[in-house]
């Protein structure tokens, strides 16, 4: 109870500092810029984003050829006769003379080609909108339906090609009870008027439309599409939704970074470390005020948008983390630039592993590692289940639970007040996490708590290389996926080197590379199985997480890993750390290889 | 103001970036802005140019078919990507469920020359790149059916539209827009962003770790330290910009006008800095001085966009040579108002040196 009534304690004193300390005339400022921020946002969207203005350069002999491009800005439009434009046709991209469209043969002048048919097929289509007989100009239109798999995420798994053709003559007769279905109706779905305004709305190319449609749960296959509408789901419809939801609680999280700050600089904080409280109640009393206002923002924002309130579900672990990295950096950075780099590098790369995925929310299975992913799906309607949201939420929850007990630990003055390099300091935390008189348990113990975060930093590299041509994102994948366990790994017997030069004697090494392997391999195991069973299944997984298959060869290659490491330690001292993480790692990835490669073959 | 004093306090601040290793953690941050550039590159084609996914595909799939008769069957055939079966629809959608099929198309009676459309249905699998790949492949298809219909019902159209005859293009240059019109002036404005950021840390802490009155002690003036800290940001900008621009060109992206577009970013750059030194030295304290910076940075740059002509487009209309001397007269524009922001900072700074003890 009194732990409790302390955090409260904690938590109101927290409001009150921060209100008079952003006091000094911020909130009638923030609200001129708020109010600023819709005028200008009103300005962009009457004045368009001139970023992409004129970078085209096109000749034309003839007004009505000019009005077709007349709307689109990167074309910069220059009329002449035939004969001039001609002689210049050099100074142009493009050049249109009698109807010939001549394009120069560079990047540049493909390009510019390139939109120019894009630009005449919506001037054709604007046309054909406005003849009175409407289905002569579009005669077919396509009733789009989408089939839910029964076997949904499991067959797709080979990333891009999936079903190999086994009978090609005879069609394929499917092995479930076959259901009679009534083929659809050809009643006019839509009416022709509607069609119509479907047609300019398209032509229009109106940005903003598609996301409130989105948002207001109008979806795109309850209308009729022409043949030349058909196409992939805009990976940056979802991606600007979602970002509505993050930048906020980025944003928010900021602030309980610098009020971590804020108790080491001018060491504000050495008084409250010299009451009774528990580091436990300083820590989760600061957080608690700045989790509220990130959970209360995130259902304003859903209720704004008028999306069902689950979507906060998947909020949760995100803002968790978010908090957690804020506690860490804030306890870590020596000073505000600092903090200001490291913030802004851990956001990018937490943003980039939040939303990549998502660019996929509806085309592969790759995108439910992101917690976000669930919010996409949510808002299109069609919810998500406890499986999945296990799959997407378990790395963020056990790395959050870890950073937070981390900083907990660390939370003391020693920690606190000195002032040394961010990574020391890194190193610092996670030796107090090494017990003096069972180091070995306790390298055990911090190689299973890796294990979340070398999921993660891996999904982050599968994020990034997913899309490069096949082998080499494989090849990729495989050496950082290598180089990142190595890493994780050896962390803990460097912390121990670094405090205790003498504890590393080769009868030492050869305990702790046991026991961080078998410790790495028990921790793997438990998340593995618990969240990522889907990702593994895939070419992607299967790289990742080799290690699966049998559990004696894995666990001799995370020992030999550390052996490696540890011996270049042993042998080097401390600035041998890095190339024995290199040599760890080709150790690692040729294990890695050897097995794709029998894989594939 | 003695140049020696800014000059002293711009090698101090530089030497604290480099020993504290930030600019490590700067220049990580744009590389990793570059790497997922290439993840972004794939999402942008497909918004581009859905077609250009279809080339990561080299199998044949196989389409259901149920319903009428009709053309649609003949341009199927002409496919050798894609192979036609006729079936029930009920077989061949409880086939595409158990993925035996890509996707089943539903072709109705209607006959090509009737009077209302032809709706035909196409079923896919939700949640699966196999059918976006598909379903670009079958738009192929079903636009040549939509092209025999239009010309089997011609005499009923009455406008006929400019026509254009297009040469065969080489196709596939989707990268170029988005390369040289969002990636290019996103890395090259990304340094001056960083700097701006940089120079409120830089001042801000002066005060909060009650450092400047040491500072001060010294026969620097105040105007001198706020001017070396903008110095040491400054310099920043383009040494960034330019290896962004080195890195591009090795990357096969021939950048035009190098020096112009740095003398660009330089001068918005400093404008961004000026304005970040001068909310620093309003609020003293970093929570707020960020957030009014970041926030008040979003509308200016929203803004700035939205008007024709601003560095942004110019560093792409120059980075594509497609400009004429019309940048230098912005250039002088963006100079003149860094100028007015300068003046501005230093009378302000000598007013709160003033009231510093």
């Amino acid at each position: 109870m009194s732990l409790i009534s302390s955090i409260r304690t904690i938590a109101t004193w927290e409001i009150k500092r921060s209100m008079t300390t952003m006091g000094r005339g911020i909130l009638p400022i923030a609200v001129g810029l708020l109010l600023l921020l819709v005028l200008v946002t009103a300005f962009a969207a009457e004045s368009g984003l001139h970023l992409q203005d004129g970078m085209y350069r096109i000749g034309v002999d003839d007004p009505g050829t000019a009005s077709i491009v007349a709307s689109d800005t990167r074309f910069a439009t220059y009329q002449d006769d035939a004969a001039s434009l001609w002689e210049n046709r050099f100074s142009y991209d493009i050049v249109i003379i009698n109807g010939e469209v001549y394009a120069a043969d560079t990047d540049k002048g493909r390009a510019a080609l390139n939109t120019l048919e894009r630009d005449y097929e919506s001037y054709v289509a604007s046309v054909a909108a406005a003849e009175p007989d409407l289905f002569a100009a579009y005669p077919l239109w396509i009733d789009l339906q989408y089939v839910k798999s029964e076997i949904d995420f499991l067959a797709t798994q080979s990333g891009q090609q999936v079903g190999a053709p086994v009978e090609t003559r005879r069609p394929p007769s499917p092995s479930l009870p076959v259901e009679e279905v009534t083929p659809p109706s050809q009643g006019r779905l839509t009416t022709e008027e509607e069609l119509r305004e479907h047609l300019v709305e398209a032509g229009d190319g109106q940005p903003l439309k598609r996301y409130t449609s989105l948002i207001s749960g109008e979806s795109a296959t309850d209308r009729l599409l022409t043949p030349s509408e058909l196409s992939l789901p805009l990976p940056f419809d979802t991606i600007i939704l979602v970002f509505v939801f993050i930048f906020p609680l980025y944003f928010t999280s900021q602030f309980f970074m610098m009020s971590v700050m804020n108790e080491r600089v001018g060491r504000a904080g050495e008084a409250l470390l010299s009451t009774p409280l528990r580091p436990v109640a300083i820590v989760v009393g600061k957080a608690l005020p700045y989790f509220t206002i990130m959970i209360l923002i995130a259902a304003a924002i859903t209720l704004l948008a008028r999306a069902p309130l689950t979507i906060l579900l998947p909020l949760v672990p995100v803002i968790l983390f978010f908090l957690a990295n804020a506690l860490i950096i804030g306890m870590t950075s020596r000073s505000f630039k600092e903090l200001s780099f490291v913030s802004i590098f851990f956001s990018t790369v937490a943003t980039s592993y939040l939303f990549f995925p998502t660019v996929f929310a509806n085309t592969h299975v790759i995108s439910i590692v992101s917690p976000l992913t669930l919010v996409v799906i949510a808002i299109q309607g069609d919810g998500f289940t406890a499986m999945e949201y296990i799959y997407s939420t378990a790395l963020f929850f056990a790395t959050s639970i870890i950073l937070f007990y981390l900083g907990i630990a660390n939370f003391r003055e020693e920690h606190l007040f000195s002032e040394i390099r961010l990574i020391s300091r890194v190193v610092d935390f996670i030796s107090t996490g090494i017990s003096r008189n069972h180091p070995h348990f306790s390298l055990f113990l911090l190689a299973a708590f890796m294990i979340p975060f070398v999921f993660m930093a891996e999904m982050l590299t599968l994020v990034l290389f997913f899309n490069i041509p096949m082998p080499l994102s494989l090849l990729l994948l495989t050496i950082t996926a290598a180089v990142i366990e190595e890493f994780a790994k050896s962390i803990g017997l460097y912390a121990i080197v670094r405090d205790r030069p003498g504890f590393l004697t080769p009868g030492n090494l050869l305990v702790g590379a046991t026991v961080t392997g078998l410790g790495f391999l028990v921790g793997e195991k438990l998340l593995l199985f618990a969240t990522l069973a889907q990702i593994t299944e895939s070419i992607f997984g299967s790289i990742l997480f080799l290690s699966l298959q049998a559990l004696w060869m894995p666990l001799l290659l995370h020992i030999a890993g550390v052996l490696i490491t540890g011996g270049f330690l042993l042998l080097g001292g401390r600035r041998a750390y890095a190339p024995g993480i290199v040599a760890a790692g080709m150790v690692h990835s040729l294990y890695n290889l050897y097995f794709i490669g029998g894989m594939l073959l | 103001m003695k140049r020696r004093h800014i000059y002293l306090i711009a090698k101090k601040e530089i030497a604290g970036l480099s020993s504290e290793k930030t600019i490590v953690f700067a220049i990580l941050l744009q590389v990793f802005i570059a790497m997922f550039s290439s993840f972004l590159m794939v999402g942008l084609t497909a918004m581009y140019d859905p077609e250009a996914i279809e080339g990561y595909s080299t199998v044949t799939y196989r389409v259901g078919y149920a319903g009428a008769e009709s053309p649609l069957i003949d341009e199927f055939g002409e496919r050798d990507d894609l192979i036609l079966y006729r079936m029930d629809l009920g077989a061949a959608l409880a086939a595409l469920r158990e993925r035996m099929v890509s996707a089943v198309v539903y072709v109705p009676q209607t006959p090509p020359d009737a009077e209302g459309p032809i709706t035909v249905t196409l079923y896919l699998i939700q949640n699966d790149l196999q059918s976006g790949v598909v379903n670009v492949k079958i738009k192929e298809v079903l636009q040549g059916y939509e092209e025999q219909l239009r010309e089997t019902r011609a005499d009923r159209l009455i406008y006929s539209p400019v026509e254009l005859n297009f040469p065969d293009s080489g196709g596939g240059e989707s990268f170029f827009e988005f390369v040289y019109g969002l990636l290019i002036p996103l890395l090259v404005f990304l340094p001056a962003i960083v700097s701006a950021a940089l120079i409120i840390d830089l001042i801000t802490e002066e005060y909060q770790r009650q450092t400047l009155e040491t500072l001060l002690s010294t026969p620097i003036m105040f105007t001198e330290v706020i001017w070396g800290k903008i110095a040491a940001c400054e310099v920043l900008v383009p040494v960034q910009a330019g290896a962004w621009l080195i890195l591009l060109w090795l990357n096969g992206i021939p950048v035009d006008n190098a020096t112009a577009i740095l003398l660009h970013v330089s001068t918005s750059g400093l404008v961004l800095i000026l304005l970040g030194a001068l909310v620093a030295l309003h609020y003293r304290e970093r929570t707020s001085a960020q957030f009014i910076f970041s926030t008040a940075l979003v509308v200016a740059l929203l803004f700035v966009m939205a008007v024709p002509y601003n560095p942004l487009n110019l560093v792409v209309r120059l980075a594509v040579d497609s400009i004429g001397p019309i940048h230098w007269y912005v250039l002088a524009l963006v100079a003149a108002a860094t100028a007015l922001l300068g003046w501005a900072i230093t009378h302000y700074a000598r007013r709160v040196g003033e009231k510093t003890p």
